[in-house]
């Protein structure tokens, strides 16, 4: 059993957990026109955290030039959670710290490069992670997440596992993400934001707002809470990720993919669809996002939809952040059994679903769905459930011992040894929008599948230190050539880190696991770690990890299955890190 | 009117990056979503910036879009009628 033990949070509408419950129950919305992001936007809403990079140094005991805004929000609510959780500097060592982001660094980059039209290194999540992480604590493991605005919550699913294998007995995971003009002008490019206050379920809904922040929690054992005399808050009790495999930027219009997460979130946590009594939607107020998730929500749970509320339209859309601070809100709205406010909602839509319009005090919840989405169709639910003391406290996991770790690698194919013959015909519809790294990732992927007898895999997990600079680039050059207008989306679209992941499973039609890993050099060691632990607890059977880069034109894929005594070679823990450094140089 | 959507065939085969297509295969009839040229929701957005930067013209709603990006025939109409450049 998974416990939680810490909780910290800042967004648009608190600093902290308590500023942010009395907005929830106030209903105080913190979206507003841009007062800290340089913008020449002004007249597109944010939920902008009220506080300058300076202000927040001054608070986290740092210098300004130490962190990005990124890294000084995690900060912040890192502190946070492991202080509720007790744990102290020291106690750090023996943790593992996951985090989502997708913005990473850019909000320095951008300012960098907007001032001279250069800069050394794009597209960077670790260095944001790093910082955040060296004021805080000593973490025996860090590694981040970079799934667009699903990151957060799949933080939540690797620290999950990592206790399930018995690696770790507590882990800090979550994420955070600050308003970058890069990211408010690529939404933009994309005709999704809306410039009143966004509508979530609304008929009338045109789009979302962007917003900011960071939140992480404390998972543990519940023998490592029990030991250390720490007050278990609630349960992460299930979890699921699927991928939608349908467009880079669109979901499908019966949200496969959120369907498939929420249904194996459900069995994860051994619960039925009836036994939900609050879903905190993903709810972005796009009039596709919205129509998806309805779609899906009336699929699996059917004449018996829970009440259910987006909480953006207090918040706006913390994009890689969003499924912690989703889960931190929902934490707090079962701890005072209130369910939050769908917040600025009036009409229903054609889908039929009407959702929480004002906030509900005394009801009480055991069990919260949470919902986080991400561009490519990077699809993850959380399941949050209340912990009381006739809980069985006997830990339902075996904790794995580490010779019962492992996995086997069926092939590897370096895209650079791979014979012209070999080579794989990608339609050109599909081509066109590949720039090198994205076709050499694809290729390389493809004929890895094909050297393990074409299977489908159970879980594509990528790792990327940098992402598709090539796009990340241009479209930050034309911000520098142009400013912040007529940009291009499709250089957008393919900036996030999960493009590669995701675009390998829709052209392999792979709804499966779905995950991708953006730690700089240690990118690829994280995937496959990712891999293995899954392949050892059983939750799969088979994986695609990949390792793509732009510099050098690197680009590796490896089948990796569950062991057989005459397979091809062994992964354990204790080769993982051999085996890496012969691709990652 | 024919130089219009020559010229037109030419911005779109480079705004999409539709490298190994020539002008000459766009029909001018056929319709440039779904089962004609099978361009998508991005592909879109992408004429919509092209629309603005060529000819001077606004849409503000991706569905205007729809109408206006039904073929080349549509669309250079559109064009002729409403540029300011």
């Amino acid at each position: 059993m998974i416990v939680i033990t810490g909780a910290g949070i800042i967004s648009a509408i608190g600093n902290n957990k308590e500023a942010v419950w009395s907005s929830l129950k106030g209903e105080c919305c913190g979206i507003s026109a841009p007062r800290y992001l340089e913008t020449s936007h002004s007249q597109l809403p944010v939920g902008e955290v009220k506080m300058s990079n300076r202000e927040l140094a001054e608070l986290c005991g740092v210098s300004q030039e130490e962190c990005t805004r990124t890294a000084l929000l995690g900060i912040m609510a890192l502190r946070e959670a492991l202080q509720q959780a007790g744990i102290g500097r020291d106690e750090t060592a023996s943790m593992a710290l996951i985090s989502g982001t997708t913005v990473g660094s850019m909000d320095k980059t951008e300012r960098d490069y907007l001032s001279c039209g250069s800069v050394d290194v794009i597209g960077d999540c670790e260095t944001s992670t790093l910082q955040m992480a060296s004021k805080v604590g000593d973490f025996g493991y860090i590694t981040t997440c970079s799934t667009a605005c699903s990151s957060a919550a799949n933080a939540f699913i690797a620290g999950a596992e990592l206790i399930r294998s018995g690696l770790y007995s507590k882990v800090a995971v979550g994420g955070t993400e600050a308003l970058s003009k890069f990211h408010l002008n690529g939404f933009n490019s994309l005709m999704i934001l809306d410039k009143e206050i966004c509508r979530p379920f609304d008929a009338t809904r045109a789009g979302l707002n962007l917003g900011e922040g960071a939140a992480f929690m404390v998972l543990e054992t519940l023998e490592s809470a029990m030991e250390r005399g720490a007050t278990p808050l609630a349960l992460l009790s299930g979890w699921g990720n699927a991928c939608d495999a349908f467009h880079q930027t669109a979901t499908s219009a019966q949200g496969e993919g959120g369907y498939l997460s929420m249904s194996k979130a459900l069995e994860c946590a051994k619960l039925t669809p009836a036994e939900i009594d609050y879903i905190n939607a993903h709810g972005t107020a796009t009039p596709n996002n919205d129509s998806s998730e309805a779609n899906a929500i009336k699929r699996l749970f059917g004449e018996q939809v829970p009440l259910f509320s987006s909480t953006k339209s207090l918040t706006g859309h913390t994009t890689s952040a969003s499924g912690s601070i989703e889960m931190v809100i929902s934490l707090l709205a079962m701890q005072h059994s209130f369910v939050p406010a769908n917040h600025n909602w009036s009409k229903g839509m054609d889908e039929g679903l009407t959702p929480v319009a004002k906030g509900m005090e005394g009801v009480e919840l055991n069990h919260i769905l949470c919902n986080s989405f991400g561009f490519g169709g990077n699809d993850t639910t959380l399941i949050l459930s209340k912990f009381n003391n006739s809980t069985s406290t006997k830990d339902s996991y075996t904790c794995k011992r580490l010779e019962q770790i492992r996995a086997q690698i069926v092939c590897a194919v370096d895209y650079n040894s791979i014979a012209p013959e070999e080579m794989p015909a990608i339609p050109p519809m599909a081509a066109r929008r590949m720039k090198g790294m994205l076709k050499r990732a694809l290729v390389t992927s493809l004929v890895a599948l094909n050297r393990a007898g074409n299977p489908l895999p159970d879980a594509i997990i990528t790792g990327t230190g940098l992402g598709c600079v090539e796009e990340t680039l241009a479209f930050l050059n034309e911000i520098y050539r142009n400013g912040e207008q007529l940009l291009k989306p499709t250089c957008f679209m393919n900036s996030t880190h999960n493009t590669i992941g995701s675009l390998i499973a829709i052209h392999t039609g792979n709804h499966g696991y779905n995950n991708t890993y953006s730690q700089g050099g240690d990118s690829l060691y994280s995937a496959l770690l990712d891999a293995l632990l899954q392949i050892s607890l059983g939750e799969i059977e088979s994986a695609l990890v990949g390792w793509h880069e732009s510099a050098g034109e690197r680009s590796v894929a490896l089948y990796v299955t569950k062991y057989s005594e005459n397979g091809g070679e062994e992964l354990r823990m204790d080769n993982i890190k051999e085996i890496c450094g012969r691709y990652c140089l | 009117m024919d130089k219009l959507k020559a010229q037109l065939k030419e911005q779109i085969l480079e705004a999409l990056s539709l490298d190994e297509m020539k002008p000459e295969e766009i029909d001018d009839n056929a319709p440039l979503f779904g089962e004609g040229l099978g361009l998508d929701s991005i592909d879109a957005l992408e004429l919509i910036v092209l629309m603005e930067k060529q000819y001077g013209i606004k849409l503000s709603n991706p569905a205007e879009g729809k109408e206006v990006f039904k073929s080349i025939n549509v669309m250079a109409e559109y064009i002729a009628k409403n540029r300011t450049r």
